[in-house]
């Protein structure tokens, strides 16, 4: 090591220094730059600057809202036994009254129970009747609703939105396995909540997810069904 | 809780630390993979492993050499990287990468300013560089190709890659030690 800030070869090596800081320098080149930079503390100042600057860029990547159950199961791998109250399914106290009330009826219509539960973990209910695809909305990776479609001669769907930031009407559109959204019907949400019944007009199997959208386009809430 | 307390809670074996950890950091880390390679389902197997690596690594995690959000987003680009190259898959386009980041906000800014996110930063320093740099700037620092790579997918000299990258680099440092100096000066 030594104290010379103008250490023979600094010119030559100052290229190179950004492709070292941004790991993309390989084989010799990259041996020889580092050996420089051992013995010269003006390039280790500078390769340490350009390697910070490097390093953020990464961080400029948009967000994106990872797939439904995407961090129940790193939970599982990690085992991690508790899923921690946020991503609980837990609808206000009135609420559950009424929606259990209209899951009811719907489940007396058709002769069957969708399994809903203000208890049960999102993604750990239990198993829908045959020939039932159900899953909850999910908005921001937290859990506001679930979605149920029905398959048969009539199909069906039954969705219902808790505590979401919708409001007013909103668009339920679902989309197949094969890329193409479907509208299936509109309805009102007041204050993030609603619960709505419509025909199915598409095969409840060939649903890959189904969506909460505003009138402007934006997805509030997703859930995926395939 | 600042994101070295989470990490450090992490590696004692806080499971409400990785819970809050996961829940933290799986929209840029699901977020990066999938803005490189395109595929949710290539870019879920890319963020859970990447998970699974910082949770089984944390305790070998050392401050010193950079921000947890650094450690976290590289080792998932790697990853992604890896990722890209075993299935042969094409890469998404860089200018597509850059456009997405620099219009795109955090799910919560307020608390990504309060734990020292730089990303605000970083974006407005992407902004004003000229096309041609921030482009080449992100083929090497997101997705690891090196000069003589940008050079020959670009189609231009060895040494106005080299150049691209470095002006590039510089801009960005100079836009991180003063944020408040961002401005287009190309």
């Amino acid at each position: 090591m030594t104290d010379d800030m103008n250490e023979p070869g600094c010119e030559q090596h100052q290229e190179e220094l950004s492709e070292l800081a941004l790991g993309v320098l390989t084989g010799r080149d990259r041996a020889r730059v580092l050996a420089h930079v051992d013995s010269c503390p003006r390039c280790a100042e500078e390769l340490e600057q350009l390697s910070r600057a490097a390093d953020v860029v990464v961080q400029a990547a948009p967000e994106a809202e990872p797939p439904m159950g995407f961090e129940v199961r790193i939970f599982e791998r990690m085992g991690v036994a508790d899923l921690g109250r946020k991503n609980r399914f837990r609808p206000p106290r009135w609420a559950v009254g009424a929606l259990s009330a209209a899951a009811a009826v719907v489940a007396l219509a058709v002769g069957l129970s969708l399994g809903l539960s203000s208890s049960t973990p999102p993604n750990q209910s239990a198993a829908p009747p045959r020939g039932v695809v159900t899953a909850s909305l999910v908005e921001h990776g937290t859990v506001v609703g679930r979605v149920a479609a029905h398959g048969g001669a009539h199909p069906w769907m039954w969705m219902m939105l808790v505590d979401s930031s919708a409001q007013g009407t909103v668009n339920c559109i679902v989309v197949t396995s094969d890329g193409v959204s479907h509208q299936v019907g509109s309805f009102v949400a007041k204050k993030g909540y609603g619960a709505w019944v419509a025909p199915l007009h598409v095969d409840p199997k060939d649903i890959r997810s189904a969506e909460v959208v505003a009138p402007s386009g934006t997805v509030i809430a997703t859930a995926a069904l395939g | 809780m600042s994101d070295d307390g989470l990490l450090a809670g992490m590696a004692l074996g806080e499971q409400a630390a990785a819970v809050a950890f996961v829940r933290r950091y799986q929209r840029r880390v699901f977020g990066l993979a999938y803005s490189m390679t395109g595929d949710a389902g290539v870019a879920e197997d890319v963020a859970q492993e990447a998970m699974i690596r910082v949770w089984k690594h944390a305790p070998v995690f050392d401050p010193r050499r950079g921000s947890v959000a650094s450690w976290v987003l590289t080792i998932t680009r790697n990853l992604a990287i890896d990722a890209l190259r075993l299935r042969r898959a094409v890469p998404t386009d860089p200018d597509d990468f850059a456009a997405a980041a620099m219009r795109s906000n955090e799910h919560n800014p307020e608390d990504a300013v309060q734990r020292g996110d730089v990303r605000h930063v970083v974006r407005d320093a992407l902004e004003v560089l000229p096309p041609d740099q921030r482009r080449a700037v992100v083929l090497a620092a997101v997705y690891g190709r090196t000069a003589l790579e940008i050079s020959e997918s670009e189609g231009i000299p060895l040494g106005t890659a080299k150049t691209r990258i470095r002006t590039a680099l510089i801009r960005l440092r100079a836009a991180i030690e003063h944020p408040e100096g961002v401005s287009d000066d190309r």
